[in-house]
């Protein structure tokens, strides 16, 4: 157990320099942006006299390194600016998003491994086989299929041909959430698929597996009771990346189907201008991805003692 | 008959060649027997030279000064095969020419992420220490990020541009590079013929770019492939919402994004792009995949 816990407190601190990375792009967003950075914090319809507060308030005549230190400051106060559409401020329209998004990514997470583990493993089991080489034409398709084409053609067969299901937004109840969750399940299980296929396939050559069968287990027990417990293992680490396409994902499909989610708001801030609001929304869903990394980590380690000593 | 033995000397004396060169013909040579490898190679090529042929095809005017009422939204017939859009211009022909903005947009991202990576994971792998502690840091930082909201802050940044577009995904993307670069720089430098190259007097940068960058040709052509299927797919995205390339140009993301608000309407507007996005993706990606299976079996699984 002790050594689990110096893995987590390594882990940890392995992350502060990550979140400091992603505070620091979110900062240096605002200096990139063409022309005066004061012009993206005010309203479209402002006075000389609001460019000047917002220069005074945020100090944006100081050096960098002091314009970044109060920047830290106001973030570990919760403070991310206003918006400068709604008058609102950025931590709570963020976080008043959130769950909407996590819902989103929860539902397609399942449906990608329940999709992605099966097929995986029965591919594997029938290597070369017909149906093998079919899984693995599935995955190329998929994988190199666009999140957002995938949404767009879902739409087009089962919202406007077929009409079972709302175009988007909300208002559906459950209806409304199953094309964005499989779209976003569909592109992924695509790579959980190969993950799980190619483990299996390892874990099925294993010294051990022989062993079992030598000693007459019967072949269901020998690869549904020892073989996948070990084969899964690195499927649970890619959850990690597969939070980071998922981000991106979410991104790209809650604007197809008006889902009012961090993703929407994103781009809808990005096409407004809302600087303040384009800030917030990238850094929360980077520090999500960070955390979403750092929970796969202590997972893997939980399950997995070998890894901690690494 | 002359040219036939010209070829072969050509060929042999790569053959005899080692590094750099050899790679390329092993490339040619043992890739031509993988299915994977002649069919993402063949679409590769139909895909090229559709991009540079583009403005000497028969086809017509992707953009139109002005809308054309009796044009708008036709569906796909003899004289239109892709249907024409809101504003009466013929789909297909935009296609064709969104290859040349998505090809070019693609391969220059990737070039720069392939400098930036090489140039840095080399440096980090070859001199170890604090160098390369320093240097391995930063790429595991950009490692962790997911490219795509990278690359879609840089460019809600920077402003639509296709040069904005190209750095934002080049800034996102060269941490794979990095990283693959180090691992190899770090078993290469170790082996006999840098120690050689070293102690006939070599000078450092000479043996990193002489030795050691050659020995890795194979799986950074790999990486390069995939990689230039990953930066289609984010270019598109980008475009798609509306953070890309500006909508006057013809590109796959803007017309998938214009054919989101016609869907009701329109059917091929959304349809037509996304399939020529799909199969040039595929193809980049099964080229890779494929050339990673022939010049180096041991790298197979090895995928983000």
């Amino acid at each position: 157990m002790a050594d689990l816990i110096s893995y987590i407190v390594r882990k940890l601190l392995l992350a502060i320099p990550v979140i400091l990375l992603a505070t620091l792009i979110v900062f240096l967003m605002l200096h990139l942006t063409p022309g005066d950075p004061a012009l993206s914090l005010v309203p479209p319809r402002h006075t000389a006299a609001d460019v000047e507060e917002v220069r005074e308030k945020y100090g944006l005549n100081d050096p960098l390194y002091v314009q970044y230190g109060s920047f830290l400051w106001r973030l570990l106060h919760g403070d991310m600016g206003t918006s400068v559409t709604t008058f609102t401020s950025v931590s709570g329209l963020v976080f008043q998003k959130l769950p909407r998004t996590l819902e989103l990514m929860a539902i397609g997470l399942t449906i990608s491994y329940s999709i992605g583990i099966p097929l995986g493993i029965f591919s594997a089991l029938l290597q070369n086989s017909a149906t093998d080489r079919g899984v693995m034409v599935f995955t190329l398709v998929a994988y190199a299929m666009p999140s957002f084409w995938l949404g767009i053609m879902l739409m087009l067969l089962f919202a406007v041909k077929l009409h079972w299901l709302p175009l988007g937004g909300t208002v559906g109840g459950f209806a409304s959430i199953i094309l964005p969750t499989v779209t976003l399940g569909l592109g992924n299980s695509a790579l959980t698929t190969r993950m799980m296929r190619s483990s299996m396939l390892e874990v099925l050559r294993m010294d051990y597996m022989t062993q079992l069968r030598s000693r007459g287990l019967p072949e269901r027990e020998v690869i549904f009771k020892h073989g996948l417990k070990n084969a899964v293992l690195p499927v649970i680490t890619v959850i990690g990346l597969d939070i980071g396409w998922f981000v991106g994902g979410a991104v790209v499909v809650e604007t197809i189907f008006s889902w009012p989610g961090i993703g929407k708001l994103l781009v809808d801030s990005i096409l407004n201008d809302d600087f303040p609001v384009v800030q917030g929304c990238i850094l929360v869903l980077a520090l999500f991805v960070v955390i979403g990394n750092l929970l796969a980590d202590i997972l893997y380690a939980y399950a997995d003692p070998r890894v901690r000593l690494g | 008959m002359i040219l036939r033995k010209q070829l072969n000397n050509f060929v042999l004396s790569w053959r005899n060649s080692r590094g750099f060169k050899r790679t390329i013909l092993d490339v040619v040579v043992r890739g031509s027997r993988n299915p994977m490898v002649v069919i993402g190679g063949t679409i590769i090529i139909i895909m090229v030279a559709l991009a540079i042929l583009a403005p000497i095809l028969p086809i017509a005017d992707p953009t139109l000064p002005e809308i054309r009422v009796e044009e708008r939204l036709l569906p796909p017939s003899e004289r239109h095969w892709f249907g024409t859009d809101n504003i009466g211009q013929d789909v297909f022909s935009r296609v064709i020419w969104g290859t040349r903005v998505s090809l070019t947009v693609a391969s220059l991202a990737i070039s720069f992420s392939l400098l930036i990576g090489v140039v840095l994971g080399l440096t980090a792998g070859y001199f170890g220490g604090k160098v390369d502690y320093i240097i391995a840091g930063t790429i595991d930082l950009f490692w962790t990020f997911p490219a795509f909201l990278l690359a879609l802050a840089f460019a809600a940044a920077l402003g639509a541009s296709l040069f904005n577009v190209i750095l934002a995904i080049s800034i996102s993307y060269w941490a794979g590079f990095g990283r693959l670069m180090r691992g190899q720089a770090l078993t290469i430098r170790e082996r006999q013929f840098v120690e050689a190259s070293r102690a006939l007097g070599a000078k450092n940068w000479r043996i990193m770019f002489t030795h050691v960058l050659p020995n890795c040709t194979a799986p950074l052509i790999v990486w390069a492939s995939i990689g230039v299927a990953d930066a289609i797919t984010i270019e598109s995205s980008l475009s798609f919402l509306g953070a890309g390339t500006p909508p006057s140009t013809p590109s796959w993301g803007n017309m998938l994004n214009l054919g989101m608000q016609f869907i009701g309407e329109a059917w091929w507007v959304p349809t037509f792009p996304g399939v020529v996005l799909l199969i040039t993706v595929l193809g980049f990606n099964l080229l890779g995949d494929g050339l990673r299976d022939v010049l180096d079996p041991r790298m197979k699984g090895m995928r983000r």
